[in-house]
């Protein structure tokens, strides 16, 4: 009776934790939004779901994969093509933009998933340059090639994603549901699994876990994850181009995931919102912002591996423990 | 049909002479190397520097071109590559990276962004069995046969090539007989890093010269690297030869798709014969 009670009370504060994350994110980007403008903010608020589903695969599983491009263009491009030939309602064509992240997860999965280290990289980038071929070139009849092509969304009663606001509330909702679902994953018996393969994989098996499975799923959490934010950004922008699918970008999630510090899910907010605002303002006040952004990188690599989020979090601890 | 042949032979020639020295450090150090793109590209834009210097003389050129670029990767070697070994291969991709981003924005900075167009130094076609092939592309595909047989060589009998293979294969049990292994290493990335600027001299007067031009190579690079297996000397020259005649195949029957197949020639590859690094 006692422990029951116990066990309700935890459960109780881990949700009220869990809702305190999700105000505080919200009150952080409501704060921002007068400086940056509701366009931006917009921006970086979809951005902060891409990182969150590559975060899953870099910072929990131990993954680096270096084509997530190809997951978030498969989003926007379906959607696209949802509104195009299927259905304008907006609801419908992001669930298909998600869907079929999961699918590309699904059939891309096996093969990619049983590689480590470089090979995951590169595979990913692999494919990712398939699918940018694909887009621009084979498929360029139904996906205008180079100069891409629009989306209309129909407005569903009083909800209309051409107005800024609605979309920039229905981002956030977003964001905040993508973040809440994977706080629960993460903390659950499944998360600290996949926190074990990044770990050491050979002893989960000696475990008797079927690693191949685990990885496999989390692979398909993250591909839908990313297609969602692809999804979201045509949401905003009516308007996908190869751009949304061109591996040479790829390296701009993966700065992100390290400057916030990867492996954990702040972390991967800050990282994006960070990312954002230096590519925004940085590009337009610095020519070489190239340059800028390499040795940063390697700034990150050498001496700030940890990222912002884990710099605040170890200070945070070394207080209460004095 | 021959010259589809002739074609993918000299881009399977090219192919072989950039992606042995990023087999030769991703089976070594476990390390993969991005910046190899970047060097390749800077070997072509030193040959462009140095052509009016050597009054023409592309090959006069093309050895300063390469000789210059052992500076450099040595630097790149020094203080980016070397503090990464035996550190997790996530860091050791972002860092090359970074390389990257740095050197091509320097190539934008000095060179400028256009593309620089190179004639064919050659000039002269060669005819036999009733077809014509630019002796230029003879020369690349005869020397990328010469470097096999040299490195074959240089790993049997050199001291040098002796401890790298060993190091390929138990890099620790070297160690352990006092052998700073760390330093063969040096050697090996600057005489893989030279190859690489070989490469782009070699490939420059065939496409045009453009500071991303080392960006696709390298993603075939790596394809040549993972379907002939890593550290393997004689699997890169095959693979790097099969892939050259997909290339060139593929880019008959339709263009654009040239690049592509190579990278569903690798997922094939690699579901059968999953590598572990």
């Amino acid at each position: 009776m006692n422990a029951d009670k116990k066990v309700v009370e935890i459960h109780r504060a881990g949700i009220g934790k869990g809702l305190l994350d999700l105000f505080i994110i919200a009150a952080g980007f409501l704060l921002i939004l007068p400086a940056m403008g509701i366009n931006r903010t917009t921006d970086f608020i979809i951005f902060c779901v891409f990182v969150l589903g590559f975060n899953l695969l870099y910072g929990f599983m131990g993954r680096l994969s270096f084509g997530h491009m190809l997951y978030l263009g498969t989003g926007a491009y379906v959607i696209t093509l949802f509104t195009e030939h299927i259905s304008k309602n907006p609801f419908l064509a992001t669930i298909a933009g998600i869907f079929a992240g999961a699918l590309i997860g699904v059939i891309l999965g096996p093969i990619i998933v049983r590689t480590t280290g470089a090979c995951f990289a590169l595979i990913n980038l692999a494919f990712d340059q398939v699918g940018y071929f694909l887009v621009l070139v084979a498929f360029s009849k139904y996906t205008g090639g180079e100069d891409g092509m629009s989306a209309y969304f129909s407005k569903m009663g009083p909800i209309d994603f051409g107005n800024k606001s609605v979309m920039f509330g229905f981002a956030l909702f977003c964001l905040l549901l993508t973040y809440f679902l994977l706080k629960k994953f993460i903390s659950s018996p499944y998360g600290i699994l996949i926190k074990s393969i990044k770990e050491n994989e050979t002893r989960v098996k000696f475990l008797g876990y079927n690693t191949f499975n685990y990885k496999w799923i989390t692979f398909i959490i993250s591909t839908s994850i990313a297609a969602f934010a692809g999804a979201l950004s045509i949401l905003n922008y009516g308007y996908v181009t190869p751009s949304f699918i061109d591996p040479s970008r790829a390296v701009e999630v993966i700065f992100a995931a390290l400057i916030g510090g990867s492996g954990s899910l702040y972390g991967a907010i800050i990282g994006g919102v960070v990312y954002m605002s230096i590519s925004n303002y940085l590009a337009s006040y610095i020519s070489r912002w190239e340059m800028f952004l390499g040795i940063a990188l390697l700034i990150c690599v050498f001496r700030f591996r940890s990222g912002i989020w884990g710099y605040v979090a170890g200070k945070l601890k070394t207080r209460i423990a004095v | 049909m021959i010259n589809t042949i002739a074609y993918g032979l000299t881009i399977g020639g090219i192919l072989y002479i950039i992606s042995i020295g990023l087999s030769l450090t991703f089976g070594t150090m476990r390390i993969v190397n991005f910046a190899h793109g970047l060097i390749y590209t800077i070997g072509a834009y030193l040959l462009i520097t140095t052509l009016p210097f050597a009054r023409n003389n592309f090959i006069l050129g093309a050895v300063i071109a390469v000789i210059a670029v052992i500076p450099i990767s040595y630097i790149i070697e020094r203080f980016v590559v070397r503090k990464l070994y035996g550190i997790s291969i996530d860091y050791a991709i972002i860092a090359t990276y970074a390389v990257v981003l740095i050197g091509v924005d320097l190539i934008k900075w000095i060179w400028g962004a256009s593309p620089i167009p190179l004639s064919d130094p050659v000039g002269i076609d060669v005819a036999f069995f009733g077809i014509t092939i630019p002796l230029y592309r003879m020369i690349i595909i005869i020397l990328a046969i010469v470097i096999f047989v040299a490195l074959s060589i240089f790993f049997k009998k050199t001291m040098v090539g002796k401890i790298v293979v060993a190091a390929l294969e138990d890099k620790d049990a070297v160690r352990s007989l006092g052998i700073n292994v760390d330093k063969y290493f040096a050697y090996i990335f600057i005489i893989g890093s030279s190859l690489a600027a070989l490469g782009g001299v070699l490939y420059a007067p065939i496409t045009s010269v453009h500071p991303y031009m080392g960006t696709m190579v390298l993603l075939i690079s790596f394809a040549v690297v993972l379907v002939g297996g890593l550290g393997n000397i004689k699997g890169t020259f095959v693979s790097a030869f099969v892939l050259g005649m997909v290339m060139s195949v593929t880019g008959r029957l339709w263009g654009p798709a040239a690049e592509t197949m190579v990278f569903v020639v690798m997922g094939i590859v690699l579901i059968f014969k999953p590598i572990e690094v």
